[in-house]
């Protein structure tokens, strides 16, 4: 097993289009890491002044006396009598010429680039899955293959824990030094580093890397099952455009649970809120008075775990048919 | 222990899709003698290459038994299948790999070492061009790679599926003379082609099926037969006719006019009556049946005799 495992790592290395794939799950969050330093750079003394001279203009200045009267109309909680106004309003409206937000890490790990990174990674990595076999089964060389080593099984899971590995370790690389790259930008520039943050971008670069192993363990398992990597990124993308639909369809009552992408995305970011009318009591909807102990929210949680299990057994179920089916199925 | 390197009872393919059951293999029982070169012919879609794909692994039979070296198939199949090398229908390998790394990636999976591709690289022929990528060979050169796949194994049984395919009359006839030397070192050869008078060079016996059913198998003397006949040429052929007529000899004239067929197989007998009458043969031909018009015949008349038993 461990000969085959070797021989299937030295295929991936040797595949281009594999290859292609992961040096684009290295530079596009490279690149993503460069936009952001560069998009949340510090305010440099030169674009300050450049600034304060655009508060001489008459707009400005009819702005800073409307502030001054009504300092709440300009997301200020001061009152017009409270001294410091005018210093307040004056880097009201200064901030909208140097309309730069600062690296916030707490941000970057709960709905920032991070996640972004993500979904790159784990697309990359699941069509890294579905082209590496995907290309045995084209050129049918996978007959050969069997020629050689006709346990199927055993085929099967020396690919599988191939593209496996890889796309764990790649995951782990990317995402950890991606992570670890936004906390030392905000170190060096000074910026406050809220309690935990830290550990809680470890923690979501951990869920992904195992996210983005799944992500090619499936695509991997769906291409053996479909003999076509085209024939896997149709299924993919029918999935992706009617399958939320379909689901919405058949399970009328709380059918969001279900969808695919709420489940992923609480794996991705620790949970997810999404609204459910069906968990709505009937008497909140008919307009009449409310008792008050009742929750009229209607707002559901999917935790990691949950939304793990789901893709967990999604996986388990492609996984279970592509084994079967590669073992009985006559390859051409 | 039965010395039959393969053999197969009552084998059966069937395809199933919507538009019905087409039955491929039809209670096939073959039987390969260890040692030689063994001619494996049909004609096309007659169930050669799906009997192949059953032996080894890659097709699943409908019903029947397979064994390969005595060890029922495609259960044994792991502790059999390094000693038998295949290519089955085209090659098929990585097109973007080299042809080097393509040997490479086989010979590893089975633990042989690396020496031993540049072994098969340059018993095929394909030494300096093994770098190249394998989509720039010429088809030619793929079947050299891939007969240079199944050396990778030291085989004991060869099996392969219309292996000169593609390739010039040089490299046919170099293929030729690695099977017949394959065969002579004790190697088993089962060899599927459609080039009959290629199988006859080669090939000590053969099996002949039609609509994936046996219709003859055994030595290519066994299948031929003895010549009945002789092909006479001679300058006065009217003399000659009437010389052997008397010795008790049948003749006639050819289809062409000019030279005798002399139903006999004695051709001893033949020179010593012409000669006897001052009649000198210029050639005396056996006319033997070649393996072509043997298969064209049998093929034919499996055809005519189950038009309406077609499975197909």
């Amino acid at each position: 097993m461990i000969r085959l495992l070797s021989v299937e790592l030295t295929r991936l290395r040797w595949r281009r289009a594999v290859l292609m794939l992961i040096a684009l799950a290295v530079v596009v969050p490279a690149v993503m890491f460069a936009a952001t330093a560069w998009n949340t750079r510090p305010v440099s003394d030169q674009e300050l002044e450049q600034a304060r001279s655009q508060l001489d203009n008459r707009y400005s200045q009819r702005d800073l006396r409307q502030c001054a009267r009504e300092p709440q109309n300009y997301g200020l909680d001061l009152d017009a009598g409270e001294a410091g106004v005018a210093e307040a309003c004056e880097q009201q409206i200064l901030s909208w010429y140097v309309s730069r937000t600062p690296l916030d890490l707490a941000g970057e790990s709960k709905e920032g680039t991070l996640l972004g990174v993500a979904a790159v990674v784990c697309l990359l990595m699941l069509l890294a899955g579905t082209t590496f076999v995907g290309h045995d089964w084209n050129s049918g060389s996978m007959s050969n293959q069997l020629l050689f080593e006709s346990r199927r099984l055993r085929v099967w899971a020396a690919k599988a824990i191939a593209v496996s590995l890889v796309a764990l370790l790649l995951g782990a690389v990317v995402m950890t030094l991606y992570w670890m790259g936004l906390r030392g930008l905000a170190g060096s520039r000074d910026l406050p580093i809220p309690v935990g943050v830290t550990r809680d971008g470890l923690q979501v670069c951990a869920r992904v890397t195992a996210l983005a192993a799944g992500s090619a363990l499936g695509g991997f398992a769906l291409t053996m099952l479909l003999r076509s990597t085209v024939a896997t990124l149709g299924v993919l993308f029918a999935v992706s455009i009617a399958g939320g639909t379909i689901i919405g369809i058949i399970g009328s009552d709380g059918s969001a649970r279900w969808q695919p992408q709420y489940n992923l995305a609480a794996v991705v970011a620790g949970d997810v809120t999404y609204y459910d009318q069906s968990s709505v009591p009937t008497e909140c909807l008919t307009g009449q008075r409310v008792p008050v102990d009742v929750d009229c929210d209607g707002e559901q949680t999917i935790s990691a775990a949950q939304g793990a299990t789901y893709s967990g057994v999604v996986l388990a179920l492609v996984c279970g048919a592509s084994v079967a089916s590669y073992r009985r199925r006559d390859v051409p | 222990m039965s010395g039959l390197v393969i053999e197969t009872t009552g084998l059966r393919k069937e395809f199933r899709s919507r538009r019905g059951t087409r039955v491929a293999v039809q209670g096939l029982d073959l039987a390969v003698p260890a040692g030689g070169v063994h001619g494996f012919l049909g004609p096309n879609g007659s169930g050669k290459t799906t009997t192949i794909r059953m032996l080894l692994g890659l097709a699943r039979p409908t019903a029947g038994e397979m064994r390969l070296f005595d060890q029922s198939v495609p259960a044994s199949l792991p502790s059999v299948l390094g000693r038998v090398g295949a290519v089955v229908e085209s090659p098929k390998f990585s097109p973007n790999l080299s042809g080097r790394q393509n040997l490479l990636l086989l010979s590893r999976s089975i633990g042989t070492p690396d020496t031993r591709v540049d072994e098969a690289v340059e018993t095929v022929g394909l030494t300096g061009r093994d770098r190249d990528r394998y989509k720039g060979y010429s088809l030619g050169m793929k079947q050299r790679l891939a007969i240079a796949a199944t050396l990778l194994k030291a085989p004991e049984l060869l099996i392969l599926d219309e292996p000169t395919n593609g390739l010039d009359p040089a490299g046919i006839r170099e293929i030729r003379d690695t099977i017949r030397d394959l065969g002579e070192s004790g190697v088993t050869v089962l060899l599927s082609s459609h080039i009959l008078a290629e199988v006859q060079q080669v090939c000590t016996s053969a099996t002949i099926i039609g609509n994936g059913r046996l219709l003859a198998s055994g030595t290519v003397d066994e299948l031929l037969g003895e010549g009945t006949a002789h092909r006479v040429v001679v300058a006065d052929t009217s003399a000659a006719l009437a010389t052997l007529a008397a010795a008790g000899l049948n003749a006639s004239l050819d289809a062409d006019g000019e030279h005798l067929v002399v139903d006999s197989d004695d051709g001893a007998a033949i020179t010593r009556s012409l000669g006897a009458a001052g009649i000198w043969l210029s050639e005396l031909t056996p006319l033997r049946p070649d393996l072509e018009t043997y298969f064209l015949e049998l093929t034919a008349a499996d055809t005519l005799g189950t038009t309406t038993g077609d499975p197909r």
